[in-house]
């Protein structure tokens, strides 16, 4: 079957990384092979786009099977895989990992904010002397970035702003987004008196019909996924192109888990067992590309062992799942009175922020004592209400009847969550490896993490919690619940922002990285990497757009390559 | 007249309940007669399953997990959810609305969180049922009025509020007026926009 045709790449893994190197290899007339380990998943017709949460078991709540919930969009994932299993070594701090087993992969769910890296943000080691500098610049990677935000359908078009280390697009990348909600307007003000700007978000929404896609009917979260295509999804944006150029096929429920390499030492194709059968496949192609996810990207590497590579495929300098990063996160939720007993609106907007705060302490840094920063994204309005809406009673509150309702009535809409996401600098103490004993149901060995966070990150959670106690007192309101002061206990868990990066990263030469500046590894010529894996350093912008512009720019490269006649 | 509590009738099908308690089947089905009747000990202990890691989330099937509670657990839980959000102008009881299977859904459920909630409720539906269901209306309100205040009630309370105001009648009385497709986002009404400055001004801001 897939193993019929020639092909020049075999990508593994269909999300941001995967989907876009599958739409500019079949666009640039590559014959491509995409391997995913979920199911086949059709936005169009799966997602609910207006069902309320009566209609759901548990009214919606979230349950192990469905952690953000039973309309996320998430299929046969979350925290836990059925059959796959990952553990976490003795003494390492918690470290969680998100993965789903669907078309798409988590571009189907993701919180759409997308926002460039900044000059700073890859040469940070030139900054301050910490973490590592990219192999590249920011100028290098702009046009990608333009490229990807008119391909993607990003909203967030304003005059520029000019703020340090947050590029603004040139005029034609970003759409007009739609204008701040109540409290968002509410709590700009708050922090402005506070010397922080707040501006439009960078959303991978669209606010005007793009080609096959629908414009944003500003009604039910992005998060479900989206049936007309107004969001940004690797399964509506990327591969619906890539399949009409008939370059492109597409075999799901595989599980790759090994590079098969030639006598020479290209690779050759992979192999991989098919999630619901279980037989073991290998397939053969000019070329591999693996964007399955960071964290199993550097599983595929480092079980692909053979007398060269003893350790691992690309492993010799044992640089293969180091450098593993995450997100700095953790929220605080305010009651704001202000808000309180407004006349009803709809607030549903699109999902993501209509606006948010970029970080604003650079020029400070020495005096807050700790050496990166974070950006600010809040949550807040009308929304749907879920099972947590009796969260919004005051404490100690045991109202019934007509003076529940009437408090209920008062108080919905005027709770507020101020959410930090930080960049967290790469450590020796954060990285995976192959568990020596445990294997997933196929006998495959599985991943073991290591993490440790460090007084960088803690200091800025405990720095955040600060911000958000000082936002809310400004707006006369009260934080909601026990607010942890103590950084090193507000911090989220590692892995929990669900922005794992960096364990292939990329740099100058193979002592200090796995691939180069265009995802291509050093070991390997033919083998290329264009998922988070690659990242260097983690800045507080969410990772998908770069991971895109990446994917895109590596991509390109591969396809110069197949015109060369240089692949193998 | 009588004094006692209106009783209950469950708001879900009857063969879907005769299916929770194990006896689906045309015989037994004809002997049902219009109202459910839970009867946790004719459902045994099935190892119950939760809805899997890949439900239709379009058409979302019903909770399939046997329900626990007991007849008399399910009429006090209808008192109490009556309490908590009665009838009110146009906005509907709780018991009209099914919150009382919902809060049967709940606590049968297999998940962590709502066998946490488990004992809770159920002891506290058993220690209520034989407070209100025989009682009139003067012990009734005693033992409902003496309630607030107990990790029984405030949970019940909350499962209440959240069953009740993610329905459709739940949206209207809170004043959610979202979830339909529009051509554009207007921003706050020139109402609301009034209101903030009004605040703003108090503030400070």
């Amino acid at each position: 079957m897939a193993a019929a045709e020639p092909y020049d790449a075999i990508i593994v893994g269909s999300g941001a990384g995967g989907g876009m190197s599958a739409y500019h290899l079949t666009r640039s007339g590559l014959k491509v092979l995409m391997l995913e380990a979920g199911r086949n998943y059709d936005p169009r017709v799966e997602t609910p786009m207006y069902n309320i949460n009566a209609e759901a078991p548990l009214r919606g709540a979230s349950t192990p099977d469905k952690p953000f919930g039973f309309y996320d969009a998430t299929v046969d994932g979350g925290w836990q895989v059925p059959n796959e299993p990952y553990t976490v070594a003795e003494g390492s701090e918690p470290f969680t990992w998100w993965r789903p087993r669907m078309l798409g992969g988590r571009t189907n769910h993701w919180g759409r904010i997308s926002l460039r890296f900044g000059p700073l943000d890859f040469k940070p080691r030139s900054r301050d002397g910490l973490g590592a500098d990219w192999p590249i610049t920011y100028d290098d990677l702009a046009p990608w970035y333009d490229k990807t935000e008119k391909l993607v359908g990003v909203t967030g078009a304003g005059p520029p702003r000019n703020l340090f280390n947050t590029p603004d697009s040139p005029p034609g990348c970003l759409l007009e987004g739609p204008p701040p909600r109540a409290f968002e307007t509410l709590y700009a003000r708050a922090f402005e008196a506070m010397g922080i700007p707040v501006v439009p978000m960078h959303g991978a929404v669209v606010s005007q019909a793009m080609e096959g896609r629908n414009t944003c009917v500003f009604a039910t979260p992005c998060g479900r996924g989206c049936a007309i295509g107004a969001n940004f999804q690797s399964t509506t944006v990327l591969l619906p192109p890539a399949m009409a150029t008939r370059n492109l096929t597409i075999v799901t429920n595989a599980l790759v888990y090994q590079v098969d390499l030639d006598g020479a030492g290209k690779a050759k194709g992979v192999s991989y067992v098919d999630r619901v059968t279980g037989e073991h496949h290998s397939v053969t192609a000019k070329s591999v590309v693996l964007a399955a996810g960071s964290g199993e990207t550097a599983r595929i590497l480092l079980n692909s062992r053979s007398a060269g590579f003893p350790d691992g495929l690309c492993n010799t300098h044992g640089m293969v799942g180091r450098y593993l990063m995450d997100s700095v996160g953790l929220g605080v939720r305010g009651q704001i009175p202000a808000l309180a007993g407004l006349p009803p609106t709809n607030d549903d907007g699109m999902s993501v922020e209509h606006v948010y705060a970029p970080w604003w302490g650079y020029a400070k840094q020495k005096e807050l004592g700790f050496p990166r920063g974070y950006h600010v994204e809040v949550g807040g309005g009308r929304q749907m209400p879920s099972m947590s809406l009796a969260g919004l009673l005051p404490d100690g509150d045991v109202s019934v009847g007509d003076a529940l309702r009437q408090t209920l009535r008062h108080r919905y809409g005027s709770v507020i969550g101020f959410n930090g996401r930080g960049e967290m600098i790469p450590n020796d103490d954060c990285y995976c490896e192959l568990d020596p004993g445990v294997k997933d149901k196929w006998g495959i060995p599985v991943l073991r993490f290591h993490w440790k966070w460090g007084e960088s990150e803690t200091k800025q959670a405990a720095h955040m919690v600060q911000t958000f106690l000082e936002a809310i007192d400004k707006l006369g309101g009260k934080p909601l619940g026990k607010v942890e002061t103590d950084g090193r206990k507000a911090i989220s868990k590692g892995g929990e922002m669900i922005h794992e990066v960096g364990t292939v990263r990329m740099g100058h030469d193979e002592t200090d990285s796995v691939v180069n500046q265009y995802g291509q590894t050093w070991a390997v010529a033919n083998l290329f990497v264009t998922d988070g894996a690659v990242l260097v350093s983690s800045p507080d912008k969410n990772p998908t757009l770069s991971i895109l512009a990446l994917a895109w720019r590596s991509s390109d490269h591969l396809a110069t390559l197949a015109r060369q006649g240089a692949l193998r | 007249m009588t004094d006692e509590a209106p009783k209950y009738v469950s708001k879900i099908d009857r063969r879907t309940a005769l299916t929770w308690i194990g006896v689906v089947g045309a015989a037994t089905a004809a002997a049902g007669g219009g109202v459910v009747l839970y009867n946790h000990k004719t459902a045994g202990k099935p190892a119950a399953k939760g809805y899997g890691t890949d439900p239709n989330l379009l058409h979302p099937a019903k909770a399939s997990w046997p329900r626990i509670l007991t007849q008399d657990q399910l009429q006090a839980a209808a008192i109490l959810a009556d309490f908590i959000l009665p009838a009110s102008g146009t906005a509907p009881s709780a018991s009209s609305l099914g919150v009382p299977d919902f809060i049967d859904e709940w606590v049968s459920a297999p998940y962590p969180d709502q066998l946490k909630d488990r004992p809770v409720i159920v002891d506290g539906l058993s220690k209520l049922s034989g407070d209100v269901l025989k009682a009139d209306a003067a012990k009734r309100t005693a033992a409902l009025a003496a309630l607030p205040g107990s990790g029984f009630f405030k949970r019940f309370r909350a499962l209440t509020i959240g069953a009740y105001y993610t329905t459709e009648a739940g949206f209207k009385d809170i004043g959610y007026t979202g979830n339909v497709a529009r051509p554009s986002d207007p921003g706050p009404s020139a109402e609301v926009k009034a209101a903030l400055d009004r605040e703003f001004r108090k503030l400070g801001l």
